[in-house]
């Protein structure tokens, strides 16, 4: 890291001090991964790891790892190290130093040594001006480690001398009894100090300078990617573990296994027997199931789909390819992005309102499917029209100059060019409907444990007649459960309404998963088209 | 755009208020000076170019605005039939804006209003009732910056006809026996060929046409305005991004091309103006048609002192 190798090109090998910060901000990682466990009550702060509490091992870490960092900033001061440091650390962070130092000044001056309020303002203000003035005024390798390694030792030692200990509570003495437990609060710190104290070994790392600063938003960068992934990932690890059990309870494979079913006029057993998916709530049943919920999810989302598609596509076309660019489009953009923020149990109540007295005055499936139609179509409308805006005009020019009607030309260069960022909308607005409670509570519910023959069975429904309209589908007229509301109603209900499900807890949890399978399943379908009109437009 | 035409005495005063090179008073902005270019009054008569046979395209009194920008100012000028016109001039002069003049291009800029009059074998086409498709089909022109479609060589090529109902190919016509499969793969070599970009793509028609070379995507360009078989052909610099080999090519294709169409091109090479063209417009700064004629005659002995300076390279 020496000023010499930082003009090469090439640098030379790793060298001793770039190892030990190397291994700082690697311990920082492992110490922020350790403290998010604890934040998740995966390892409690007083279970033990590898032999010292929990507690003990964040604040020994802590302290370590505080004075590696403080260690590396005053060698790199007294030349020990050879690095290429800036003349002061920055406003951002001085000031962000100066602020944290700031906010523990005053606690500890108001919390622990229990000073009133002009005590706690002044020793505020003399940590915080201390801080900045630390961290701005010295060059930036002192001025950039100094800060946080003392805050990670500071922490430490709190932590290692049990003043904020695992039975350590802060009530906030608020009419809502809000306070701050130890579980919570050690976990976080030690999780805000890792982050700081990472960066600044990973600045050290880069030989501080305009590589040090680089390396260092790149360490925060990551840890907060890799954070929020990990909080995605464990909430769907939390569904699918709690709903499992639930889900696979008295599945049978083999041949004949399976319930009968007549395809193409032959009938047999299907080879797979999987209740919770094929069953609806019956006395009768050895395991209850959601299927009723299943089909009327699929069809609501397939419906509205059908309905608000189309719709919406040409709408775009029409305010983006034929109306002039003026107050009407205006007009309809702010309308559409209003619809689209509207709550969904508005749109439910306008359903409840005005489709079902015109649709048999009951809740039904279609009344259902036209209500969430109606609350996709807006976002329909913009994502269709921002993707054909970003369409770029040579492609209408080129058409027009080839003596291309505009209607041709939308059909053939402008859609297909678009379809992309279309089905990209029409994804997440499936994402949205798919999980939507309200209005099906307003629309289309049924019964809250629905029996396996209310399964709706949208295909077979379609009946001919000679007399208008011709085509008739009871099916579609029919009330019917959706997962999302089906959670809901199980979790509100109680056991005592559902009393023929056993293990609720268990049946709601694989509801749960099962909803979030056939979300993911339209997620899958919707990237699959999205990747085929990619595919098309793109070269490789 | 409006329809209206400018009398011609109108027309005529304008030009001559204006002095053109210098910050003339007539005009609502200085035109710019470039050094070199000397203070001279355009001539009404080195716009007039005899020659026999029919004018395909006669542009007459053509002012086209973007904005407040003045940017051609009374430009008349007859273009013949089954030959090729050369536009040559500074950038930012109107080549390429007069070029959108004559298939109605300039309709679809906002920012651009018409006056004047263009005609089309003498039927006017800036008047009411005039059909744009039908004159685009017409009248083709390749872009100044190679535009191919998100689509495969051979869609690209085949997409005029295909659209004009020429050439079936629907899943439709396939089931009804009539797709005309054959006749496009015969149209795509043809065009790609009289492009000279067969040889280079003839294994890849099925590949997405942005995966071409930019010089390639210009001849796709070309070959794709060719395929739908216009009969005025206005290229605006087809050749500015190709190697010498391919530019010959193009070229030649200019040059086979004028025995039944009629093409106006602009190049900023006065060799290919020279080679190619049998009459040259010089356009300079500020959106004027200064010198109009034979190219001999406009290259070897010019009228105007500043065309001159251009083609000798003293300025633009
Ligand atoms: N779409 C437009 N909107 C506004 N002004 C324009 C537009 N197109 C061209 N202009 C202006 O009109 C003038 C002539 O432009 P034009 O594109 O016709 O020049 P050109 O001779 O083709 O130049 P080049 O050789 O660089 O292509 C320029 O001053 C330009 O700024
Ligand atoms: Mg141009």
């Amino acid at each position: 890291m020496a000023s010499a190798t930082d003009t090469a090109l090439v640098s030379e090998d790793t060298t001793e001090t770039e190892a030990v910060a190397a291994g700082a901000v690697g311990l920082a990682a492992v110490l922020f991964a350790l403290s998010l466990a604890s934040v998740f009550e995966l390892v409690t702060i007083t279970d033990p790891v590898a032999g010292v509490p929990m507690v003990a091992l964040l604040g020994g870490l802590l302290v370590v790892l505080g004075f590696a960092v403080v260690t590396f900033g005053v060698g790199s001061r007294l030349g020990y190290v050879a690095t290429d440091p800036r003349p002061t650390a920055g406003l951002l962070a001085s000031g962000t130093f100066g602020l944290i130092w700031f906010v523990v000044g005053g606690l500890v001056a108001s919390q622990t040594l229990g000073l009133g309020t002009a005590g706690w303002v002044v020793a505020s203000l003399v940590t915080g001006g201390a801080a900045f003035a630390v961290s701005a005024a010295p060059r930036e390798d002192i001025g950039s480690t100094l800060p946080a390694g003392a805050l990670a030792v500071f922490a430490g030692v709190v932590f290692l001398t049990g003043v904020i200990g695992p039975s350590w509570v802060w009530d906030l003495g608020w009419e809502q009894q809000a306070s701050f437990n130890a579980e919570f609060t050690i976990p976080v710190l030690t999780a805000f100090c890792s982050l700081l104290v990472g960066w600044a070994a990973a600045k050290a790392y880069g030989g501080f300078g305009a590589r040090g600063r680089h390396i260092g938003a790149y360490v925060l960068v990551y840890l907060n990617a890799i954070s929020i992934i990990a909080l995605l990932f464990l909430l769907v690890a939390f569904t699918v573990l709690k709903g499992l059990p639930g889900l696979f309870k008295g599945l049978a494979l083999g041949a004949g296994a399976g319930p009968e079913v007549t395809l193409v006029g032959v009938t047999f057993s299907l080879p797979v027997s999987w209740p919770f998916v094929m069953n609806g709530v019956a006395l009768l049943n050895d395991v209850n199931g959601v299927l009723p919920a299943i089909v009327g999810t699929i069809w609501l989302v397939v419906g509205a789909v059908l309905f608000a598609v189309p719709l919406g596509i040409g709408a775009a076309v029409f305010i983006t390819e034929y109306a002039d660019r003026g107050r009407f489009t205006q007009v309809v953009e702010i309308a559409t992005n209003g619809l689209w923020s509207t709550p969904s149990i508005v749109f439910g109540l306008f359903g409840l309102a005005f489709l079902v007295p015109r649709l048999g005055n009951r809740k039904s499936l279609l009344a259902g499917m036209l209500t969430l139609g109606f609350m996709l179509l807006p976002l329909v409308v913009i994502t269709s029209r921002e993707s054909m805006l970003a369409v770029p005009d040579e492609y209408r020019d080129a058409s027009a100059a080839l003596g291309v009607t505009k209607w041709q030309t939308v059909r053939s260069i402008v859609l297909p060019a678009a379809l992309p960022g279309i089905v990209t909308g029409i994804i997440l607005g499936v994402g949205r409907i798919a999980g939507e409670t309200a209005p099906i509570l307003l629309t289309m519910s049924g019964s809250v444990a629905p029996p396996g023959s209310q399964t709706v069975d949208v295909l077979g429904g379609f009946q001919l007649q000679s007399a208008p309209p011709f085509v008739t589908n009871p099916e579609l007229m029919q009330a019917t459960s959706a997962l999302p509301y089906q959670l809901y109603s199980l979790i509100t209900a109680g056991v005592g309404e559902s009393s023929n499900i056993s293990a609720i807890d268990e049946f709601r949890w694989a509801t749960a998963l099962i909803l979030l399978v056939v979300v993911l399943g339209f997620y899958a379908v919707g990237i699959a088209t999205r990747y085929y009109f990619r595919s098309k437009l793109q070269h490789d | 755009m409006s329809e209206t035409r400018q009398t011609t005495d109108d027309a005529q005063a304008t030009t001559d208020s204006e002095l053109a090179g210098g910050a003339s008073p007539g005009t609502d902005q200085p035109l710019e000076v470039t050094s070199g270019e000397t203070r001279e009054r355009t001539r009404e008569e080195w716009v007039e170019h005899e020659f026999e046979g029919e004018a395909k395209l006669s542009v007459s009194d053509l002012d086209v605005y973007y904005g407040d920008d003045h940017a051609l100012k009374s430009v008349s000028m007859e273009i013949p039939e089954n030959s090729v016109t050369a536009l040559i001039g500074p950038s930012g002069c109107g080549k390429s804006t007069f070029l959108r003049c004559l298939n109605r291009m300039n309709d679809r800029i906002k920012a651009a209003s018409i006056d004047g009059s263009v005609r089309l074998e003498g039927e006017e086409i800036y008047q009411d009732g005039v059909n744009l498709v039908e004159l685009r089909k017409r009248v083709g022109m390749v872009f100044q910056s190679p535009n191919p479609f998100p689509k495969s060589i051979a869609d690209n090529i085949s997409y005029g006809p295909r659209k004009h109902g020429d050439l079936d190919t629907g899943l439709l016509a396939n089931l009804l026996g009539r797709s005309d499969d054959d006749a496009v793969d015969e149209l795509v070599e043809r065009s790609l060929r009289q492009a000279a970009l067969w040889d280079e793509v003839n294994d890849r028609l099925d590949d997405n046409a942005l995966g071409l070379s930019g010089g390639q995507q210009q001849r796709l360009c070309i070959a794709r305005a060719l395929a739908t078989d216009p009969e005025v052909l206005l290229m605006d610099e087809p050749a500015s991004a190709l190697d010498p080999i391919a530019t010959s090519k193009i070229e030649d294709l200019v040059h086979d091309l004028a025995e039944e169409y009629t093409v106006v091109i602009v190049t900023h090479n006065m060799q290919q103006a020279a080679r190619i063209s049998d009459q040259t417009a010089v356009f300079l700064t500020g959106g004027e048609l200064v010198e109009y004629g034979d190219t001999d005659q406009v290259f070897e002995d010019p009228q105007s002192q500043r065309v001159e300076d251009y083609i000798s390279g003293k300025f633009g």
